[in-house]
């Protein structure tokens, strides 16, 4: 009971992160932390169930799913870095680079 | 006593995610993230779930977190204790997440009461689930593993002429 | 408790292993060092200058503990232990007799290879602690280096793991066969080499390259701080060399009993003599040649090592 609301709590900071930052790295990285806690939802859900092993398996292609999305996140933040000379994502109103 | 380590780990969590929300210079800020992921590592652990704790300090704390530091120097060049990230705290906002976590409690509280004690599964039997039941996804997803390598390499490397 | 207990007392273990183990190293690499120069080596306190590296530990910590003006101090203060304690807690999963390792988990192989990555975070930050740019390059560099070089060795560790069917340190030693060492001695050799990089050690010390980035991650550093670095860095040797001799030699060559805790630990000094001798004989990489070694080179070698292991295996429940 009380990991759910530790993860709960936690996916929750992340999206209060998400809302409130400016700048494209912290809204990743608050992304970041809102995916800790929903894979932490889904694994305490799933060690009370009969099947861990799948859910342990779901869990690590969701890892993949969020490895993939960062890395490719961070490329864009690069190259809009670059291209456009700002990172926040209010400044970022052209749509040709 | 794995009570104790279950808060210990919850208040590291804590602390990062804070990190996260309130810190302004950026360096703090993947140092916050660290904290989180090495921490939700330690849940991993604690609910019997090894392999997975492993993966995730494996995938994370050794690569995606070392790309976040890659962006942040490549991006943000400011000296550490200058504030080089705006924090813009809304009240609205506040309230609006304080309810999602009352929604998320309400909805999963009863399913977190009314299933029994387990833990992941053997190895092995990981094994046999990704390479038996969830073999597509367990393909696609390296499929998109690759698709991602060329899709970061097309966007990093096209401006140069 | 009792197992905090257990873990702590061998986390203490491990650290007081690598402690010794770079009293000695140093020592050894100063003497190897000098005979490949053709110099004699440390000579003057004691015999063969053998308490050369005690009085030069006493040296350093008595030094003054210098953290710059402009570093961001708690940060720069922690990060040596950030990149130590990885490393030594990757001793913890070596099997140093078959079938047991002191934290024998069903998931070992993987945790000797992904908790000791968790150092690249503390070089980079160290790095960008010191708030200087030679430390920055240097970090960066390792950091890039040792990300590189992980998945050739991941790899290379993973054909053995294919051959024992298990990814249990204490199983792959208990499961070793003679018959492995001529099979995966490819695998070995991008183990041995990928190892090397793991640690930043020359001919792949980009990251403290002292001819164009002064120390690298670490040149703000002195006294006991540095010292921690040069632990976590022979610690790294050390744990290479067991981890090699272990499972990529099954120990002591399958012997067991006196003999084969000789030959262990005979094999594992072989192996980090080795570690010496590259990088006091090979001149140092170019950061393109690095990255290129490791991606296309490196990398196809190991994959074709796990593809010669998995044909083996076919090959023998087709035949038996």
């Amino acid at each position: 009971m009380s990991s759910l609301v530790v993860s709960i709590a936690l996916f929750c900071i992340g999206l209060y992160a998400v809302l409130t930052r400016k700048e494209v790295i912290a809204i990743l990285v608050g992304v970041e932390v809102m995916i800790a806690g929903a894979l932490l939802v889904l694994v305490m859900l799933g060690s009370h169930a009969a099947n861990g092993a799948s859910i342990h398996a779901v869990a690590l292609l969701i890892l993949v799913l969020a490895a993939t999305e960062a890395a490719v996140g961070l490329g864009l933040l690069v190259a809009a870095a670059r291209r456009l000379s700002t990172t926040c994502v209010d400044e970022m109103t052209e749509v040709r680079g | 006593m794995s009570a104790l380590i279950f808060w210990l780990l919850a208040i590291c969590a804590g602390i990062g995610a804070l990190a996260v929300v309130m810190s302004h210079d950026v360096m703090r800020l993947a140092l916050g993230l660290g904290l989180v992921l090495l921490s939700t590592a330690g849940f991993f652990v604690l609910l019997g779930f090894g392999f997975l704790a492993l993966a995730e300090v494996f995938v994370y704390a050794g690569g995606v977190l070392v790309l976040v530091l890659f962006a942040i120097m490549l991006v943000h060049r400011g000296e550490p204790g200058q504030p080089s990230l705006e924090v813009t705290h809304d009240p609205l906002i506040l309230v609006g997440c304080v309810g999602v976590f009352a929604l998320l409690l309400a909805v999963l509280r009863p399913v977190a009461l009314q299933l029994q004690t387990s833990s992941g599964g053997s190895v092995d039997a990981l094994g046999s689930v990704l390479l038996g039941d969830l073999l597509l996804p367990f393909e696609l997803s390296g499929l998109l593993l690759l698709a991602a390598l060329v899709a970061v390499v097309s966007v990093m490397g096209g401006d140069r002429r | 408790m009792s197992a905090l207990l257990t873990g702590a007392a061998w986390g203490l273990a491990a650290a007081s292993l690598i402690a010794v183990a770079a009293l000695i190293g140093v020592w050894w690499e100063r003497k190897v060092a000098g005979r490949i120069q053709m110099r004699f080596g440390p000579q003057e306190a004691g015999p063969a200058g053998l308490l050369q590296t005690l009085s030069d530990t006493l040296k350093l910590m008595l030094k003054e503990d210098i953290t710059p003006t402009a570093a961001d101090v708690p940060v720069f203060r922690a990060m040596p232990f950030l990149v130590f304690v990885p490393v030594a807690s990757a001793l913890v999963v070596i099997p140093y007799a078959s079938g047991w390792a002191p934290f024998n988990i069903a998931t070992g192989a993987v945790f000797f290879l992904a908790v000791p990555g968790l150092s690249v975070l503390g070089i980079l930050l160290a790095g960008w602690a010191s708030q200087n740019t030679y430390a920055s390059i240097g970090g960066v560099r390792a950091a890039a280096q040792m990300i590189s070089y992980e998945l050739p060795r991941t790899l290379s560790v993973l054909s053995l793991c294919l051959l024992a069917g298990s990814l249990s340190t204490g199983t792959i030693r208990a499961e070793w066969r003679w018959w492995w060492v001529p099979l995966t001695a490819v695998g070995f050799l991008v183990y041995f080499i990928s190892s090397i990089a793991e640690v930043n050690r020359g001919p792949f010390d980009l990251a403290e390259a002292e001819s164009e980035l002064v120390a690298g991650y670490f040149t703000d550093y002195s006294g006991i701080r540095w010292a921690i670095f040069m632990m976590a860095e022979y610690g790294g040797v050390v744990a290479a060399s067991l981890f090699g001799a272990a499972t990529f030699l099954g120990g002591g060559l399958g012997l067991s009993g006196v003999p084969g805790a000789l030959l262990f630990v005979a094999l594992t000094a072989l192996i980090a003599t080795a570690m010496i001798w590259a990088k006091w004989t090979f001149p140092r990489m170019r950061a393109d040649q690095l990255m290129t070694f490791a991606w296309k080179v490196l990398t196809p070698m190991a994959l074709v090592q796990l593809l010669a292991v998995g044909i083996a295996l076919a090959a023998r429940v087709v035949l038996s």
